[in-house]
């Protein structure tokens, strides 16, 4: 696997050699590999642009997606090249403190993240902030709150992290795999931007971690997982929503257009032998229990929907509910705050789309 | 800067959100958790507008060159009743009758909606305090008393606990309002838009003890509450309505109907002297005011350090509770006496076992209002009536009591006079007057410069106390605006009425043919009869008092 290639303190030394400049157009083809995807090259530039001297860089490891779980890979198999890259990212953008923003149920790896530090010796500090186990706080603005030691609340974009972030001052959050191909693009000539790690889970006897190029085939790739029986639908992801399983090509363009968003590369397996409404009703409860509460149509959409399902898989539901479930979701995708907000509601809005008749 | 709104190209200044472009060009959006003068949080989501085809809240979104917006259209009057609906149904609907309330459910109307789909959840609890009450049942989340807490008051007494739906705004650590740093100034009683924060009603106690005939009730008013008591009535903001609030207040069945002012005048007397006293013996400086009940305890819970400090002065009315059941009244078992504030802070106030107060009970403006609509009284055209003797007589030193910078122009007043001697000729302290957070001066007593500074609004307080040594003499007041500001006050109470009822004051100052404490008739034939002189012995166990040290927890 490319990502598990050591660097060896090479990557870092290397760009200091050629300088920032080389450094970023190394990485030009590297796109965020959090979920949104944008270039990592440009969220540095517009940091570097800032007139600002104090400037950080976060290392955002608050995986909380449901069925994603590359990053912890990463950090469990390779935690020295992640060191590097948020080194790589300190040196270019001139950044004088970086932080880690661990996951709460991730720290039990703390300790591989301190050992690595540790072998590397850094110029800079590098401090590990352990989450309090919330969702919202992969946002983020939501991650800037969580550090600066307030609620972990998204805030309105703009200003954006990268001119006003931590404490005010410009920040680049980058993800855990976005950071370790960092130190691998600026190392290695033969570096391949178009490998992605696919969470692989659900209803497969095979569940993992693979490696893979962008467009795999999804047959390709749940074949791998060996599931047991015929495959229904897959999720990508909870936020990615849902979709009756067909051969599609895995690419971001493929897959988005119809409510889903392939995201963080997250496949869920969903065998004939689920119920929807009953996937439906736990990714709900999910979403109830994550939401930070601050603005409306999440804090109180999310509980309605929950109840509604609830109903629904009672037997108790009523002509209009999906209606209502349809209606609600659409309002909470359009109208919420952040993008915990605003994806909360794609698997359901899918569900119904493609799975109406389980519904009734 | 060109924007398209609702289908016109207009210009605007850059760094305006849509909601103030809105506002100035008369287009109505609802909204609930705005806060003058703060950033905006975009809780509520009820300002929805279209940006470029995209719904962006108004409040928090700045357009850019040729952005297009559109304020009103089937899409968005469909999400802001979403929106509606899911913060109603989670206020429950028996509330209807709250004036407050009916605010929210005219907006409410304003955004059509019709039909609630979901059930209310009841939340339980009801907080205690002395003087602020809390309802989670009414309560929508939308964070303004925790800013005003916060970010105005620098308390940080309340905020949000727990997630998602369960979120709710609590007291730190889950105990109760009367248990944590709450300075019971009661400014998120004014931040909160559907009344779910309000005061401890002592309505039914006072109407009681009018009806009992073997008590004697006297009632006291502040110098604020005669400046916006009016509002309720429909009366002009800012508007003066001295008489007509006495005339009300007899015609409720007040036996004596005396002011407050004469208090701030005594006041003013005993702490000039006290000053003065700190002038020839060359401290400790700064001295500091103790009018305000709410920077009391905001001092007691976070600045025990200032105990030198602090004048030892109580405030005017219970200096003229005691006066009324001492020098007043002599059989004390049957007097009771009210005071009208424009405070919550002042119901804890007379709680204090140290003051052993004899002011029994205390209504807020609201209150008063409440108590004068309930009895039918046609307010505005009621003929005006004078306060009652002997402690009826006012300055007006003792009115700008009411105004932010009032209590330290009245005191200079008179401890210049009585320090020098001489006529103080220029008695208008403009410097310290208006709304600016901190404002400071300076006035030649004798041979000494003396330095003066005040201060309002608790994050204003917390910023002057930290350079405070350059300062002689310090006047803090916890409310923005000071008592006219105050969080008993008739809502709204913004920036801009806050304006309109100083105006008021200092119009009341300059009416009034003695505008000095010392030269009151009252207070002089006071001290000559019964106190002997100001900071006398008799004085001191009357009108001082001490301060404790309070924990945050």
């Amino acid at each position: 696997m490319q990502i598990l290639k050591p660097t060896n303190l090479k990557a870092i030394k290397k760009a200091i050699k050629i300088g920032p400049k080389k450094v970023l157009e190394l990485i030009k083809p590297l796109t965020g590999r959090g979920g949104a995807g944008f270039p990592t090259a440009k969220k540095w530039e517009f940091a570097i642009k800032t007139k600002e001297k104090v400037r950080y860089v976060i290392c955002n490891s608050d995986e909380g997606e449901p069925g994603t779980f590359k990053d912890k890979f990463i950090i469990e198999n390779n935690p020295e090249t992640l060191i590097e890259g948020i080194l790589i990212a300190a040196f270019t953008i001139k950044a004088q403190k970086a932080f880690i923003y661990l996951r709460g149920e991730y720290e039990y790896l703390k300790s591989n993240l301190e050992n690595a530090i540790h072998k590397i010796n850094p110029p800079i500090e590098i401090e590990i902030v352990v989450g309090a186990g919330a969702y919202v706080c992969g946002d983020e603005t939501a991650i800037i709150k969580s550090i600066e030691g307030f609620r972990g609340h998204p805030y309105y974009k703009p200003p954006f992290p990268p001119v006003e972030g931590l404490f005010g001052k410009p920040t680049v959050i980058n993800n855990v795999e976005t950071l370790t191909n960092v130190a691998q693009a600026v190392l290695f000539h033969d570096w391949n931007s178009n490998l992605r790690l696919y969470s692989l889970s659900g209803n497969v006897t095979k569940p993992g971690v693979y490696e893979l190029p962008v467009g795999t085939s999804l047959k390709t790739l749940i074949e791998l997982g060996k599931p047991k029986n015929k495959v229904k639908a897959v999720y990508f992801g909870c936020f990615g929503g849902c979709m009756p399983y067909k051969n599609i090509e895995l690419t971001p363009k493929n897959v988005c257009g119809k409510n889903c968003a392939i995201g963080s590369f997250t496949i869920i397996v969903v065998d004939e032998k689920q119920s929807i409404p009953k996937l439906a009703e736990n990714i709900a409860e999910f979403y109830e229990r994550e939401s930070c509460g601050k603005c409306t149509p999440c804090r109180e959409g999310t509980k309605r929907i929950l109840d509604i399902l609830r109903k629904i898989n009672n037997g108790k539901g009523k002509k209009d509910d999906v209606e209502t479930l349809e209606d609600l979701s659409k309002h909470i995708h359009e109208t919420a705050l952040c993008g915990l907000g605003k994806t909360a509601t794609n698997h359901v809005l899918n569900a119904c789309l493609f799975f109406k008749k389980e519904f009734k | 800067m060109k924007i398209t709104l609702d289908n016109k190209n207009i210009e605007v200044e850059e760094g305006k959100t849509i909601l103030d472009i809105c506002k100035e060009k008369g287009i109505e959006i609802p909204t609930l958790c705005v806060m003058e003068g703060l950033k905006p949080e975009a809780r509520c989501r009820l300002c929805l507008v279209e940006m470029n085809g995209k719904l962006e809240t108004s409040c928090s979104t700045y357009p850019k060159e040729g952005s297009k917006i559109i304020t009103s259209s089937k899409r968005i009057d469909k999400h802001r009743m979403i929106n509606a609906e899911l913060l109603m149904a989670d206020h429950i609907k028996a509330y209807k009758k709250d004036k407050k309330s009916s605010d929210l459910y005219k907006l409410i109307e304003k955004v059509g909606l019709k039909r609630i789909r979901f059930d209310t959840i009841h939340k339980y609890k009801e907080d205690l305090s002395e003087s602020v009450i809390r309802d989670d049942n009414k309560c929508i989340n939308c964070g303004k008393c925790i800013r005003a807490c916060g970010e105005i008051m620098a308390v940080h007494a309340i905020d949000f606990i727990k997630r998602g739906h369960l979120e709710k705004v609590s007291p730190y650590f889950e105990h109760d309002l009367h248990d944590v740093a709450c300075i019971k100034c009661g400014q998120c009683v004014h931040a909160c838009p559907v009344g779910a924060i309000y005061e401890r009603e002592h309505l039914y106690e006072v109407t009681k003890a009018i009806k009992d005939p073997k008590k004697h009730v006297v009632v006291q008013t502040a110098p604020s509450v005669r400046v916006a008591l009016g509002e309720e009535f429909g009366i002009d903001k800012g508007t003066i309505v001295t008489g007509k609030m006495v005339a009300a207040l007899k015609k409720l069945g007040f036996d004596k109907v005396f002011d407050t002012d004469l208090g701030a005048d005594l006041t003013i007397m005993e702490e000039g002297t006290e000053f003065l006293k700190r002038v020839s013996a060359g401290g400790p400086f700064p001295m500091i005011t103790t009018c305000c009940p709410a920077w009391i305890k905001y001092m007691e819970h976070f600045r025990h350090d200032l105990f030198p400090n602090m004048s030892t002065c109580k405030s005017p009315h219970e200096m003229l509770g005691n006066l009324t059941k001492s020098y007043y009244s002599k059989d004390k078992k049957n007097t009771i006496v009210v005071s009208i504030m424009p405070c919550t802070a002042k119901k804890f106030e007379s709680t204090r076992p140290e003051l052993k107060s004899d002011v029994d009970y205390v209504l807020t403006t609201r209150e008063l209002a409440k108590l004068i609509r309930s009895k039918k009284i046609d307010f505005k055209n009621l003929k005006a009536k004078d306060f009652d003797h002997p402690l009826g007589i006012s300055t007006g030193a003792g009115v700008i009591f009411g105004a932010t910078g009032g209590v330290m122009e009245a005191a200079l007043r008179t401890a210049y006079e009585l320090g020098t001697g001489k006529t103080l000729k220029k008695i208008d302290f403009t410097e310290i007057r208006g709304t600016d957070g901190i404002k400071e001066g300076s006035v030649k007593i004798g041979s000494k410069k003396i330095k003066f500074a005040v201060a309002h609004g608790g994050a204003n307080i917390k910023k002057l106390l930290e350079n405070k040594d350059k300062y002689h003499f310090i006047e803090m007041m916890a409310c923005p605006g000071g008592c006219i500001g105050g969080g008993g006050q008739p809502w709204p109470t913004n920036k801009e009425t806050i304006k309109k009822r100083m105006a008021a004051i200092y119009k009341a100052d300059r009416d009034l043919p003695l505008r000095k404490s010392h030269e009151n008739p009252a207070v002089q034939k006071l001290y000559k009869d019964f106190l002997g002189e100001p900071g006398s012995e008799k004085a001191h166990k009357l009108l001082h008092t001490y301060y404790h040290e309070r924990d945050c927890f």
